[in-house]
Parts: C-alpha cells; sequence; structure tokens
C-alpha cells in the first residue's frame, strides 16, 4: 500500500516518537514499549474514551486526557502513568471506581487469571475498598445464547461486546440499556445472540463479563497449554490460538493477524473444536478380511500395490489435506497410478475452469487487503457470511472506509446492509454480467470500470458464477478471486488435484516444469472429474477407489450415485480419520493424522500459505498423508523422490510458485441454466456455516446457538402460485428424490428459483440433487404433515447423514 | 429595576403576543425581515459585535460560535435549539417560550440565516408538555403566514423548523448527547473532536443555541450591536432571565442586567429570604454550580464574577436555602439527582455518582463514619474534569462546596449521629459505639426508574 502518511514527532515518558498523523496517544505509547492501562480501547473499534482508565498527562495541558481517544500532534509531550504522578492517581482512583461494585467473585470466574482487571488491581488496585455500602447486584447469569453468558455484575460497561456488534459484525443483538448505576448489556427479551460472530465479543470482554458455554468452568488459564496454528474449517485462514488442558482441545482464540483475521474469528472456528477428538476417531490402519480388522501399515500397503497393479485407479479427496498433501497425491497420481481421474471438488467441475486456473497459477494476487481498501466490490454467487465469514467481516470493514458493494447472487445474502443485491436465477450470472440485462448491475460495472485497480471482483461456488465473473473482471479490467470454501481447496488446486491441471495450474500439454521434477508423465489425457469418476465407479469403469479425506456420500450431490457408485467399484480404500457412513465399503483404511498432529501449510481463499505446525503427538499411528502417499508410492514400486517435508517443500515450492506464464483466460464462461422456463423451480442448494459436517462433530453449543432445520425457502410469487405459505409445509420433488419441508417464503430469494441447505440435521439434501448444485424441482404444499413420501425421504436423509 | 432594562421579558405582561398577530403589532418578525436583507457574513459580524455570550450555561460567544460553522462542506448546516432545559432549578427557557413562543422562532431563523441552514430543529424537554403545544401552535401560525418554509416572506430562502421532543433525560441537554437523541440514538454524549460545529447533526456542521441565547439576537438585529453592549458588564453584555427559587419571599423569573449584585435580585426583586429567616446558602446558576454563601451576596452576576466568587453562572438559576435548611441534604439530593441522570457510559460519573449519594446518604441520616470525609474529598478530585461529559462535574459541584463552606456541618453530623439543624438520626450514646458499623441497617438510597432493571439492595 502507498497511502501518504504525514509523520508528527512527540515525546512519551521521555521517549522520541515518530507516528502517523492521526495516530492515537495509547497506540504510539505501544509503539515505545509503554502500555497504558485500558479496558474500552481496542484497536479495531471506535474510540469511545468510556472507560477512563488510559489517562495521560500531556505537558502544557490542565486537563488530564485519555489516550484512546487524544491524537498526537506533533512536539507534544505526553507523560503516563510512569512518569507522571498525576495520571498514576487518577488511574488508581478509577480503577477504585471499578471496583466498586464488581463481585470480585475471581475465583469461580472463567477470566481469573488472564483479567485486564484482575492484573490491574493487582498491579496497583489499593488493596481493600472503601467503599462501604451494599454492592450492585443482579441475577446471574444471562444466557444470550447457547454460546455466550452474560455476567452483569463482573461488566465493567466498558461497550467493546456492543461496540463490536455495531461497527464489524453488524449484527446488533447486544446494546446497552437503562442508564447511570444501572446501565448494563442487555438483548431483547426472547432474542437470541444469533450472530455467528458472537464469540468475538466474549474475547475482547476486559472482564468475565461473557463467558462462552464450551469453555464455562473448563480450565484455569494456568493449566492451560497454549500454541499458535490456523482454523481448519474454511478458506478464510483465520490464525488462532488453540488451549489445550491435559492434551485435549478446550478452547480456541483468535490470534492477530491484520494480514487475515484482523483479530477474529467466527463462532463455527471458535466452538467447532471437537472433532479431532471424535469417539469414533480410528488411528490403526484396517484390513477387511472377515471384518474390518486392525493391520499394519506395511499388510495395509503391500494389498494397495496387489489392488492397483494395472488396475484403473480413480481419487477422490476433499478440501481439508494441507500443500504438502495435495502435492504428495497429485504426484502419486500421475507418476504412480498414472491417472489423471483426480478430483477434490464437492461436484467435479462447475463452470470454473478460468476461475480455476486463475486460482491455481497466481496465488496472492488479490488479498483482503486489496478488498478492504478497494474502492467497488462485486461478489458474485458467494454467500461470504455463511462460506467465508471473515472475508464477509472484511468486506464490511471495506464498506465502512466507503466501498462501493453489489452482490450477485440467488438468495440475499447477510451483507443486505452494506451492499445492494442483485437476486438472480442460479445459472443466470453469465448472461446479467455480460451487461444490458440488468440496470443495478450496468451500474455496478460502471463504477469497477471507473475504479480500475480499486475495482474487485470476488467469485464463489454457485455453478457457473466463476467463470461468468472472470470474465466481467477481465471485460472491466478489475482485479479477480475465485474463492473457495473449505479450508484447503486453494492448496489442491495449486497443488493439481484436478483432473485436466497439473501443479501450479499447467495444463496436461504443458508439462515441462513437472516432467523436469517428476519425470515423464505417461497419461497426458484429461482425466474425470469428481462426478465422471463415480459415474465410471457405477459403471465399473473403475478397479480401486481411493477416498481421502472426503465422504462421498455425504459430501457429493448425488446420493443415489455415490452408492451405486461404492457398491459397484471392486477395491475402496480409504484414508482419514474416521470411517463414518464408509465404513460398511471399506477395503481398506488408512489412519491419517489430524492437523493438530502434524506440519505443513494450507492456502487460504487468497492463496496465502500459512504454517501449521504439530502441537500434539500423533494419535496412534497415524501418519501425515503425505507420508503415507510416499508409503504407497514405495510400496506399489515407484518414489515420490522425498522422504522429509524439507525436501518435498524443496520441489513442491518449484512448481507450486505464482507464474507469471499462467494462462488466465476468460474461458467459457457458458455454463448452461439447469432450469428450463416452465412451471419448475431451479433449486440449489449449498452448506451453510453451521451444519451437519464431520468438522462440526462435537459443537453441540454450536448447533444449538446458529444450527437451523432444514427448510426451503422460495418467493412469494412461486409460493402463492404453488398454494405454499409461510412456515407450512411443501414437498420437494426433483429427479433424485423428495422431501417434506417447512417452506420459507421470502422475497430475497430469485424469482423462479428455490434453496435448501445443503446439510441441516434431517435432510442430507444431496438426496434431491443429480451431480450438480442445482436441479429442477417441483415444489408442492405438502399433503399432511405425515405424508408418507416426505416421511420417508427425511428418513432416508438422517441414515445418511447422522 | 428599571423598565428600560427589560429586553426579553418586556411583553410578559401582555398575553396578546402569544399569538402571531400580537407579536407582529409588537414589532415581531421585524429582525428577521431584516436579517434577509443581510449577508451571512454580515449576521455573524453583529452578533459577534454584540458580544452576545451563551446563555445554557458555559457563556461561549455565540458569534463566534456561528462563525465556527463551514459554509462550503459539501453538506447541509443545521442550527439546534436546546430547549432541553431539564437544570434542576432552571426554568426561565420555559416562560420565555410560553410568553412569546414567536421570540425564539425568530430567533432561531436568523441563526439559520446566518449559517445558511434550511432545517433546523427544536430540541424540547420531554416534560415541557404544554409549552411544547405553545411553541408548535406558534410554528403552525409561522409557517402559514410565510414567516417559515419555501421562500420566507417572499423571498428565496427556505427555512423549515421541527420541534423534536425529548424522552425526559438530563444528559439530552449535553449538546452532543441531544444530537445523539435527535438521530435516534440512546441520548449519551459523543467524542469532541468532532466539535458539532464541523461534525454535529448527521455528520453536517451544526450550531447549538439555547433558547434565551437565541431570544437575544432578534433585539441585537433590531437595535444593533453598540445598543446591546451598553447593557450588562463589559465582558458579559445584556440582560439575563435569573430564576430564583427556594427559600424566598417572591419566586420566578427576574431579568436584570448583567452584573447585577445577588443582594439587589434577592431583597429588591424576590422579597428576601422566606420568613425573613437567614440565609445560608444559594447556588448562581443551577444545581450544577457550587453553593456559595451569605458572605457572596454583593457578587455580581455575571460570568466572571462568580467565578471569581468560587462558583459559576450556569443557567442564572439561583437556588436559596436558608438557615434551616440541612446542608448534608441539599449535597445528598442534588447528587443523587446526578447519578439517577447519570447517562452510565463513563466510569467516574456511572460509579462515583451512584457512590457518592450513598456516603452522603449515610452521613445524612446518622450513620456517617469519620473515615467518610476523605472519601468524599477524594470523591470531588477524583470526578472533576475526567469523566467524559460535564455532567459529573454537575455533581462535584454541591460536593465540594459544601465540604468547603459547611465542613462543621459534616463534623457534627458523624459525631452527633443526627443532624445538627434539623436533629434528624438516631443520635449517638455517649461510649457507645458508632450506631453505624451495622451498615446494613441503613436505609439504601434507592433510584427512581431502576425497575425493571433488577438491582438488588443487599446480598442475602
Amino acid at each position: 500500500m502507498s497511502r501518504p502518511e504525514q509523520l508528527v514527532n512527540l515525546t512519551i515518558d521521555g521517549k522520541q516518537v515518530a507516528v502517523p498523523a492521526g495516530t492515537l496517544l495509547i497506540r504510539a505509547a505501544e509503539q515505545v514499549g509503554v502500555e497504558i492501562p485500558r479496558f474500552c480501547d481496542h484497536p479495531f473499534l471506535e474510540p469511545v474514551g468510556a472507560c477512563r482508565q488510559c489517562y495521560v498527562e500531556i505537558e502544557g495541558q490542565r486537563k488530564l486526557f485519555t489516550s484512546c481517544t487524544t491524537t498526537a500532534t506533533e512536539g507534544m509531550v505526553v507523560k503516563t502513568q510512569n512518569t507522571s504522578d498525576v495520571a498514576h492517581e487518577a488511574q488508581v482512583a478509577n480503577l477504585e471506581f471499578l471496583l466498586l461494585n464488581h463481585p470480585l467473585d475471581c475465583p469461580i470466574c472463567d477470566r481469573g487469571g488472564e483479567c485486564p482487571l484482575q492484573d490491574q488491581a493487582l498491579a496497583f488496585g489499593p488493596g481493600e475498598s472503601r467503599y462501604r455500602e451494599a454492592k450492585r447486584v443482579y441475577p446471574k447469569p444471562i444466557t444470550l445464547s447457547p454460546l455466550v453468558n452474560l455476567d452483569r455484575e463482573r461488566c465493567v460497561l466498558c461497550a467493546r461486546c456492543t461496540r463490536f456488534c455495531d461497527e464489524i459484525s453488524g449484527d446488533r443483538f447486544i446494546e446497552m440499556f437503562a442508564r447511570g448505576a444501572a446501565q448494563q448489556v442487555r438483548i431483547s427479551a426472547g432474542e437470541d445472540f444469533r450472530s455467528p460472530f458472537s464469540g468475538n465479543t466474549v474475547q475482547i470482554c476486559p472482564v468475565g463479563a461473557l463467558t462462552s458455554t464450551p469453555y464455562r468452568f473448563v480450565a484455569r488459564p494456568f493449566d492451560l497449554s497454549t500454541v499458535d496454528t490456523v482454523c481448519p474449517h474454511c478458506s478464510a485462514g483465520c490464525n488462532m490460538k488453540l488451549d489445550m488442558r491435559a492434551g485435549e482441545v478446550v478452547r480456541q482464540l483468535a490470534r492477530d493477524n491484520y494480514d487475515v483475521n484482523d483479530a477474529w474469528l467466527c463462532d463455527k472456528g471458535r466452538s467447532a473444536f471437537r472433532f479431532p477428538d471424535a469417539p469414533d476417531r480410528i488411528a490403526t490402519p484396517l484390513i477387511r478380511e472377515r471384518g474390518l480388522e486392525p493391520a499394519s501399515f506395511g499388510e495395509v500397503l503391500t494389498r494397495v500395490a496387489e489392488w492397483t497393479d494395472g488396475a484403473r485407479v480413480a481419487i477422490l479427496t476433499g478440501g481439508r489435506l494441507m500443500d504438502e498433501d495435495y502435492y504428495a497425491l497429485s504426484k502419486l497420481a500421475r507418476t504412480v497410478f498414472r491417472t489423471n481421474d483426480l478430483d477434490h471438488r464437492r461436484a467435479g467441475d462447475t463452470g470454473a475452469a478460468a476461475a480455476e486456473r486463475h486460482a491455481a497459477a497466481k496465488p496472492m494476487s488479490l488479498t483482503y487487503d486489496d478488498v478492504e481498501t478497494a474502492a467497488a466490490i462485486v461478489v458474485v454467487g458467494l454467500d461470504a457470511e455463511q462460506e467465508v465469514p471473515i472475508l464477509h467481516l472484511r468486506l464490511r470493514k471495506a464498506a465502512r472506509r466507503g466501498a462501493r458493494i453489489w452482490v450477485l447472487h440467488p438468495r440475499r445474502t447477510r451483507l443486505h446492509d452494506v451492499a445492494t443485491h442483485v437476486l438472480c436465477a442460479p445459472g443466470d450470472e453469465a448472461r446479467l454480467l455480460a451487461g444490458g440485462a440488468d440496470d443495478t448491475l450496468d451500474e455496478a460495472l460502471a463504477a469497477v470500470r471507473e475504479a480500475g485497480a480499486g475495482a474487485v471482483v470476488l467469485a464463489g461456488e454457485r455453478p457457473g458464477a466463476a467463470d461468468a465473473a472472470k470474465r466481467a473482471a477481465d471485460a472491466t479490467g478489475a482485479r479477480f478471486q475465485y474463492v473457495t470454501r473449505r479450508a484447503n481447496d486453494r492448496g489442491a488446486l495449486l497443488a493439481g488435484v484436478h483432473p485436466s491441471l497439473l501443479p501450479g495450474g499447467r495444463e496436461l500439454d504443458d508439462v515441462d516444469d513437472v516432467e523436469a521434477a517428476w519425470g515423464p508423465l505417461m497419461n497426458r489425457e484429461p482425466g474425470r472429474d469428481t462426478m465422471g469418476i463415480l459415474r465410471a465407479c457405477a459403471d465399473r469403469e473403475v478397479d480401486v477407489v481411493f477416498l481421502i479425506g472426503v465422504d462421498p456420500l455425504r459430501d457429493v450431490p448425488d446420493a443415489g450415485l455415490v452408492r451405486r457408485a461404492l457398491d459397484n467399484v471392486p477395491v475402496k480404500i480409504v484414508q482419514s480419520l474416521e470411517l463414518g457412513s464408509l465404513e460398511p465399503f471399506a477395503d481398506a483404511f488408512l489412519p491419517a493424522s489430524a492437523f493438530l498432529e502434524k506440519d505443513g501449510h494450507v492456502s487460504t481463499w487468497e492463496g496465502r500459505g500459512q504454517r501449521l505446525r504439530a502441537i500434539r503427538g500423533r494419535d496412534g499411528i497415524s501418519l501425515a498423508d503425505w507420508e503415507i502417499f510416499a508409503s504407497m508410492a514405495l510400496a506399489c514400486g515407484g518414489d515420490l523422490g522425498f522422504e522429509t517435508l524439507d525436501q518435498l517443500h524443496d520441489e513442491m515450492g518449484r512448481l507450486m510458485a505464482a507464474r507469471e506464464d499462467g494462462r488466465s483466460e476468460p474461458g467459457a464462461g457458458t455454463f448452461p441454466a439447469e432450469v428450463e422456463p416452465g412451471d419448475a423451480l431451479a433449486l440449489f442448494t449449498y452448506p451453510l456455516l453451521v451444519d451437519e459436517g464431520r468438522l462440526s462433530e462435537g459443537a453441540d453449543e454450536l448447533k444449538a446457538a446458529l444450527g437451523q432445520e432444514p427448510f426451503v425457502e422460495l418467493h412469494p410469487s412461486d409460493a402463492a402460485a404453488a398454494g405454499i405459505v409461510d412456515g407450512g409445509r411443501a414437498t420437494v420433488r426433483t429427479d433424485a428424490g423428495a422431501a417434506d419441508l417447512p417452506a420459507r417464503v421470502t422475497e430475497h430469494i430469485a424469482a423462479g428459483a428455490a434453496f435448501v441447505p445443503f446439510n441441516q440435521p434431517g435432510l442430507a439434501a444431496n438426496t434431491l440433487f443429480s451431480g450438480r448444485m442445482v436441479t429442477r424441482a417441483r415444489i408442492t404444499p405438502a399433503e399432511s404433515d405425515a405424508a408418507p413420501e416426505g416421511a420417508e425421504a427425511v428418513g432416508a436423509a438422517t441414515g445418511g447423514g447422522a | 429595576m428599571s423598565e428600560s432594562h427589560r429586553v426579553l421579558t418586556a411583553h410578559w405582561h401582555d398575553p396578546s403576543v402569544i399569538p402571531l398577530a400580537g407579536y407582529e403589532a409588537a414589532g415581531g418578525y421585524r429582525a428577521l425581515r431584516a436579517s434577509l436583507g443581510m449577508s451571512a457574513d454580515e449576521l455573524i459580524q453583529v452578533v459577534k459585535d454584540s458580544g452576545l455570550r451563551g446563555r445554557g450555561g458555559a457563556g461561549f460567544p455565540t458569534g463566534m460560535k456561528w462563525s465556527f460553522v463551514p459554509r462550503d462542506s459539501g453538506k447541509p448546516t443545521f442550527v439546534t435549539v436546546n430547549f432541553d432545559e431539564s437544570e434542576p432549578g432552571t426554568c426561565n427557557n420555559r416562560e420565555l417560550v410560553e410568553r412569546e413562543p414567536h421570540a425564539l422562532i425568530e430567533g432561531s431563523a436568523i441563526a439559520a440565516r446566518a449559517i445558511d441552514c434550511h432545517l433546523a430543529f427544536i430540541y424540547v424537554r420531554g416534560e415541557y408538555l404544554w409549552q411544547g403545544q405553545v411553541l408548535q401552535r406558534a410554528l403552525d401560525e409561522a409557517y402559514a403566514a410565510g414567516y417559515l418554509g419555501r421562500g420566507i416572506m417572499g423571498g428565496d430562502y427556505d427555512l423549515d423548523i421541527v420541534l423534536h421532543r425529548g424522552a425526559g433525560a438530563y444528559i439530552c441537554g449535553e449538546e452532543t448527547a441531544l444530537l445523539s437523541s435527535l438521530e435516534g440514538f440512546r441520548g449519551q454524549p459523543r467524542l469532541r473532536p468532532p466539535f458539532p460545529a464541523v461534525e454535529g447533526l448527521y455528520e453536517s456542521p451544526t450550531v447549538i443555541n439555547n433558547v434565551e441565547t437565541l431570544m437575544n439576537v432578534p433585539h441585537i438585529v433590531n437595535n444593533g450591536a453598540d445598543w446591546f453592549k451598553s447593557i450588562g458588564t463589559e465582558k458579559a453584555p445584556g440582560t439575563k432571565v435569573f430564576t430564583i427559587s427556594g427559600k424566598v419571599e417572591r419566586p420566578g423569573n427576574y431579568e436584570l442586567p448583567m452584573g447585577t449584585p445577588m443582594r439587589t435580585l434577592l431583597e429588591d426583586h424576590a422579597g428576601g429570604v422566606l420568613g425573613g429567616r437567614a440565609l445560608k446558602a444559594w447556588t448562581p446558576g443551577g444545581s450544577s454550580t457550587p453553593f456559595l454563601t451569605a458572605d457572596h451576596l454583593d457578587v455580581g452576576l455575571d460570568f466572571e464574577s462568580v467565578m471569581e466568587a468560587g462558583s459559576l453562572l450556569g443557567t442564572g438559576a439561583i437556588m436559596v436555602l436558608d438557615e434551616t435548611d440541612c446542608m448534608v441534604e441539599a449535597a445528598r439530593r442534588l447528587v443523587e439527582f446526578y447519578a439517577h441522570e447519570s447517562c452510565g457510559k463513563c466510569t467516574p460519573c456511572r460509579e462515583g455518582t451512584w457512590w457518592a449519594a450513598r456516603v452522603l446518604g449515610r452521613i445524612e441520616s446518622g450513620h456517617g463514619h469519620e473515615d467518610d470525609l476523605p472519601v468524599m474529598a477524594d470523591m470531588g478530585e477524583h470526578i472533576l474534569f475526567r469523566a467524559f461529559c460535564a455532567l459529573a462535574d454537575g455533581a462535584v459541584s454541591p460536593i465540594q462546596s459544601t465540604l468547603k463552606h459547611f465542613m462543621d456541618e459534616y463534623e457534627a453530623h458523624i459525631r452527633e449521629g443526627r443532624c445538627p439543624v434539623t436533629g434528624r438520626g438516631p443520635g449517638r450514646e455517649r461510649g457507645a459505639d458508632h450506631p453505624a458499623e451495622d451498615d446494613r441497617a441503613v436505609p439504601d438510597v434507592t433510584f427512581a426508574g431502576a425497575g425493571p432493571f433488577e438491582i438488588q439492595g443487599v446480598p442475602s
């Protein structure tokens, strides 16, 4: 960034410092290593000056100044509590005020041991209170949501939580009520704190007033060992601190990284941490003899070598391995199994060919910071809050800074208060983005064109959206990024875990660099994508399928096809943390280490590689995925050429770096609309933030707080035509199946479209789809709540998804 | 007092000026017409030259305040009239509006003209129901007669004035809290800078003036700056409508030149202390200004003289206490008011006023401790100039001034366990333990309106 900054010189406690004009004194002091006590101040929130703890003396001024609201000026001489008796005395006096009504229940407070109020009281507070009166007492605590509790007695009314909800998340559930000594944080009667960012208020609370249910009464800070890691849930790549008690994860907190997540985490990242310790975790290889029985890696890999010898091999994986794992897998598939039948994408090709190539060849071509400082932003086919929540916060921050934002999506997203939405039928993005079809969108495109390098186009995973958006970005000169959802979809793309891409986004006919590292590639025919592989399995055209960190029964939008594929392919090898619903099918199981247990990198949606380190010992005899791949290669008579991470990094770095010559074509951009005009609706789906996903296992409080029953959402005009009322039940019928669901009728969805969430408890929506995240559906009023057909569909779905 | 010094109250005897026709007959709206023929800069200059200072408490020069407003910011400018008059002891704005509502409209319109404002707001104290009605009726008349609306008085200047009712919070008289309230948010003060003149209502340049201030403006426009400066003192020209209440024979509003001695107001106009009793203490400018005593009767009632005597002119609201009044009770009542009205935003005000009210209550009821006095002394120091806005400073005034002038009364309360003036309190038996050792026996100070937000008393 090249924002011109004027510097001002000032003196703090005798130390000279130059800071940009407009810097608050409390920040300037931090730069010379002086910490001024504070409660209400937070670097990401607007100054409020409420707690009055941060008083400093400014030479030549009669009154004291709060350093959190006073900006540095040239020549200012500032004395903090370290050098000014008056400032020190004012801080002691303010602390006395804050402690008057504080319950001093530190021994039973979660915050005890890491509480700013406690620390300051200990450091310079009065040893005894002069307060003789009865304290202000409230019933305790108030449950704001199943995740967050409020103890008003402990509250110092710094308003960090309410300001976070006002300024950062925009989810204004909590607010100050009443006044004077009765002022308190409250939530409206009957409301729940249903913000997916609620946990941030707990983290920034400077006392124990807000506590988180999963951590409540669980540990004392001095019993915790804290390690740094990166959130495994989505491609936001939030940096976090993970607290373990006796080796078990008990809490996750945001770790400041101004380049990535600022200081925030979503509630899923914060609360869904129990999956690595789930009871069905398997840490031993298994092989199917009479049943699935424990075996050694050697035994299993020997059998794998036998099975794959001369066989037609296909590989399916998901989006949650590490860069190193994907690289090794890509190389294993190409050099050992000589197959390009390799995919990590939930539904294979979805009209994102150009976007994927751009993403694979040009990591870090557009970053969080570019989003924050953009002048005009168009978001296409992405529900940022639900899919990449911290990107959603960054978009909101951009809006606060004055960016104009448009969202092109089939249903309204939570950016609705800061962005203009254009609701479009699924698959109609290309037509609208071509211009001339929608006035609002044309206005957006004009703004983007005018903003030039200050324009950003972000595209998500709605079918057909990404390439259409890429083409619009190319046409307008905007910067573009394809925002894949899962934690390391981006790493899989970079490594070429893709039927027609090699590492670095190289095509199968652009093999020089790759062959230099890997040796000759024997198979240069594009392979099958996820759906193609599954169809081939079902048609008995595949002999061995690897299922690596993926459960296609739950992840792929065609449950029926997956079941036929698993029935018909002779050998199924599962490599994961557990077997889950694949248990009846697996011929062999290879235990992978969880993200906590291995070293490596994951790439954010920007393509930013972030290093993770093993922070606890491996479970059982599990191994990192790449190590299993390397051993497998050896067992099968090949050799990946690396035995250590350093060797792997050396080779990988050369092939996965950003490439100037990376092809970045507009691509076809013509993903055919699924739905013909007529009386059918375009039913689309994507997973909501809080669902029945494998990584949310055990996150019961999260699901109680933010989970939703399955539903079908449709437009009032379509509802009226079909005779469906809001809150009534509707039967959704597709070529693949039917489900009986509560109907939500809202004008915030495109007419002609209908939405079901992908994986809510009680409905595995992939029973309704035929290989794509959009399909034709007829939606009619349910005949009765006990309609046998609907009940059947729901029952079947529950069986697959639980 | 000579009638010549009745400026704002000259027509108070004459109810015919309440409707528009009577106001016009008495020369009303002449100044507005004149101001339409003047440039904004000329208007600001004449007000600057007059030396008019704000009557809401701080005494800031009005013309200078107007001149701070940028007129080229690309944003609209706003005039906001502070008719939240909620300082205990003060009711001059109220009577000014009741008796001559069009004078406020005319003054507001001239102020608007001076900063090129086309939309002004009058923020009326919620409890002033009838005064709001009087004002609204006058606004309707002014619109109908073309003094407001599009192209006022046949010219090309547009002005709308909107009356907005508050909901009954003292803090909303603080100008930035008033703006928050007007915008529909919680009435809590905002950070300054940015100052309202630059970024006020709806983040736009805004002038906020008191009712009495604006009512002076038409007279200045009509009679000139020199005429205005001929009244009052050099640094505080003009008259002031003083409100005198409490233990006096004839409480009420009296308009006198700035600088008139308190003795003149009390003895010549208000008829002296009630029942001929001895004067004990008085506030010169409402509840937020430090008490003065009988020793200060010859202090001139203007900004400088009162400040020199150790208090503030504030709103010019004089509350008189006589020899039968308990000063600890007086302090407790006032501090309790501030504790009740504290908005809660900042620590020293929220917690300090709460603490002080309770300690004062305990001393008053005869349950004081000797170490309460240093606590009270500290309290003043720890709150004054350290809270977010001036509300808490107002609470310090009664504490510090009663400690200063009436320390013996505090000591007697604590020593004797009862009030030396009224005799209330359990008293202390010679040689017995202090009666207040069991603090739980002390009746707690209650805060009206604290429910339904449960504040419980003593935990069981």
